[in-house]
């Protein structure tokens, strides 16, 4: 099965471990794993900021350049969403593109969603000694319906527990710009998922989403929160070492 | 400049959304109210599997109804207009807030009014009709609970249907006891039934005194030429019943066709909004007072205001007509609840008020609101009318980026930002530089505690360093072994 594996820019430049631990839990649930060399961004800057031109064109590169695989996956929910249900509209227009949009469409998989959902075999490759909670990114979870997965994969993890935190659906604050526009609304939101994260008092908080990540390890490590590891789920089922 | 514009405040929103997060007695009180708002609907809408009723079904039904309205809009207020005519009340049509005045205070003219009681009406807020009442020598008195403090308060509702939602219990005791003419107490929420009843005691006086009564209508049913009044606290219907002149003003997009969609929207207006499974009083208003009749009022006059509907019909906002305020885009909205309403700037706040103040007031009258949304999509998971808040949202901050009312400097940053994505050796290199560069600027605990390009997100949280490599240089250093 030939898999292109999309980092997303975000990994790429700030944790390129999520990369690395996803290739290696591909590879090892038997992919024929490509990083298809031409990669960026997926454009969903611009087409937050409103720039249906300027997230018009990354969406043809990115189109182009992943059309030719089996399955595109993706760690992260947000960037996912992104080719699989903004492209076809973005692109609705161009009859040609909007094609293509929707044959990638239905390829492209969060990470956690294509371990479970279409490989259906995934073996931890590392164990973890501790507790762990999970939150839900929002792209991921109502964008692409991912709930269940990420719960089922890191239950397999040897010595650890599944730990949820209050209101773990609700969003952290990210956002991508929204986090620097509006930054003190931002940090107002993040405030309120580290008290919850606080009140579960789990080892380790995961999701599937880097820029959630970040936002919550950021404000948590601010408000003195020295111990509470923040990891990828990929970095979990793959362990950090490499 | 129209009169919504001129009222509105909404292009404050950043500075308004600074001075809210550090209000402590707001943050106090919008903590408080979350868990109601998200638990009750939770809660009544995990109740509509004891009637073999699931929401997704019932709100692919209330999406139906509310579209088949829009679709012939003109033709189903014909209908309303002929029924509620047919039946004794007056129909008049405003084009604007101004317009809603003018006709408000010309029928308390004519019926001598002197004081007029109100139940909540959204349509008089766009209309400042309070003030014009008042410059007309009308006392308005607000009687929805709510309502009545922030009147008392002297500001404007920051919620859609729990007005008052800002206020905590202190700053509404030392608001009765000023304007009650009492010493003030110590109180806790044990306290609420009795500072009710205070209201309750004031407020009885003006409902039997008032000639006039003005409430709004959650929907006006075409096949009777009613309005419908879904409240909670009975005040509707003193304010419906007991003057002689009752007037409604409501928003041409408020119709249903018939009783039983009317019915249908009842299944999810109440539990979207406060979880109940029916509201505690639920009134078909319908005509004047007739033979028989032991109460109602002489006059019943309709007051059906544009003030920006029409001009969404046929455009890509169309979908946003079919909203019935429920609040429950607000109430689980990560940015209402960190805010409250104020901050919005205009009469509607949260995610609907995010589209409807823009489309109201101009585009350019309310930048911010768009793009104030961290595209959580929660919204849109809770409305009950399948609104798409976000796609709404994105399609007027394309609006904005079409006109050009971006920001120059970040439209540029975009611009070189996307051609560098466009230029993959490029866009390698230069984050192999960055990448090196934000590891430099960590700390010895591998953190970034100030990043000068992003002031904002380090006044509140670090940063982690990352390890100075890209994934693109560990993958291919990872190939050559």
């Amino acid at each position: 099965m030939r898999v292109a594996l999309y980092v997303t820019c975000l990994v790429d430049l700030m944790r390129p471990a999520v990369g690395m631990a996803s290739l290696r839990l591909l590879e090892a649930a038997g992919c024929d794993v490509v990083v298809p060399p031409g990669q960026t961004c997926c454009g969903q800057p611009a087409w937050s900021a409103g720039n249906r031109s300027l997230a018009g064109d990354l969406a043809k590169k990115a189109i182009a350049e992943l059309e030719a695989y089996e399955y595109v996956v993706i760690p992260s929910g947000s960037c996912a969403d992104q080719l699989r249900n903004v492209y076809p509209q973005l692109l609705a227009d161009d009859p040609a593109w909007a094609q293509r949009a929707q044959r990638l469409a239905g390829r492209v998989f969060e990470l956690s969603s294509f371990l479970v959902d279409v490989l259906k075999v995934c073996v931890p490759l590392a164990d973890f000694n501790g507790s762990v909670s999970y939150h839900d990114s929002c792209k991921g979870l109502r964008g692409l319906g991912i709930k269940g997965q990420p719960r089922e994969l890191l239950l397999k993890v040897r010595g650890l527990t599944l730990r949820e935190m209050a209101d773990c659906e609700e969003c952290c604050g990210f956002g991508g710009a929204f986090s620097v526009k509006f930054a003190e609304v931002s940090t107002q939101i993040v405030e309120r998922k580290c008290v919850a994260i606080a009140g579960v008092g789990a080892d380790a908080v995961v999701g599937g989403d880097l820029g959630c990540l970040l936002n919550i390890e950021g404000r948590l490590r601010r408000r003195g929160d020295e111990t509470t590891q923040v990891l990828h789920i990929a970095e979990v089922l793959a362990g950090n070492a490499e | 400049m129209t009169a919504a514009a001129r009222h509105s405040q909404a292009m404050h929103f950043h500075a308004r959304a600074g001075e809210k997060v550090r209000d402590e007695g707001l943050q106090k009180a919008l903590q408080k109210a979350k868990p109601l708002f998200v638990g009750k609907r939770a809660k009544g809408m995990a109740a509509l599997a004891d009637d073999g009723l699931a929401f997704e079904m019932l709100r692919t039904a209330c999406v139906d109804i509310r579209n088949r309205v829009l679709e012939d809009l003109d033709v189903w207020l014909e209908i309303f207009e002929a029924r509620a005519t047919a039946s004794g009340a007056e129909v008049l049509w405003a084009r604007d807030g101004d317009e809603i005045c003018e006709l408000v205070i010309d029928v308390a003219r004519r019926h001598g009014v002197s004081k007029a009681t109100k139940s909540k009406s959204m349509l008089s807020e766009e209309a400042h009709l309070n003030e014009a009442l008042a410059a007309a020598g009308i006392r308005p008195v607000e009687t929805d609970l709510g309502e009545y403090i922030i009147q008392l308060a002297g500001e404007t509702p920051s919620h859609i249907i729990a007005p008052a939602v800002h206020k905590t219990i202190a700053e509404v005791e030392a608001l009765f006891a000023r304007e009650h003419g009492r010493p003030a107490e110590t109180r806790t929420s044990a306290d609420i039934p009795a500072m009710a009843r205070e209201a309750r005691q004031v407020l009885r006086e003006h409902f039997l005194s008032a000639e006039m009564g003005i409430s709004g209508a959650n929907f006006l049913i075409a096949e009777t030429g009613s309005a419908a009044l879904v409240t909670n606290e009975g005040n509707g219907r003193m304010v419906t019943t007991l003057p002689k002149v009752h007037v409604v003003i409501t928003g041409i997009e408020k119709i249903v066709p018939t009783l039983e969609d009317f019915a249908t929207l009842m299944r999810l207006l109440p539990r979207s909004a406060t979880g109940q499974t029916i509201s505690n009083y639920v009134s078909l208003l319908t005509g004047t007072k007739q033979p028989g009749d032991t109460d109602g009022p002489e006059k019943t006059v309709f007051i059906l205001v544009d003030n920006g509907r029409a001009n969404l019909l046929g455009s890509v906002y169309q979908e946003m007509l079919r909203c019935i305020r429920c609040g429950a885009c607000m109430n689980h909205c990560p940015v209402y609840l960190s805010l409250g309403g104020h901050a919005y700037g205009w009469v509607y706040p949260g995610p609907m008020g995010s589209v409807l103040t823009p489309l109201f007031t101009g585009v350019e009258n309310a930048l911010n609101l768009p793009h104030a949304s961290t595209g959580c999509q929660q919204c849109a998971a809770v409305c009950p009318v399948g609104i798409p808040l976000p796609g709404l949202m994105q399609r007027l901050r394309e609006a904005q980026v079409e006109r050009r009312l971006r920001p120059r400097g970040a439209s540029l940053a975009l611009k070189a930002w996307a051609w560098l994505a466009g230029k993959p050796a490029l866009y390698r290199w230069v984050m192999r530089r960055t990448a090196r560069y934000l590891n430099w600027l960590g700390d010895a605990n591998g953190r970034i505690p100030w990043l000068g390009q992003a002031p904002g997100w380090s006044e509140g949280r670090d940063l982690g360093a990352p390890v100075g490599k890209t994934f693109h240089e560990l993958y291919a250093a990872r190939k050559r072994v």
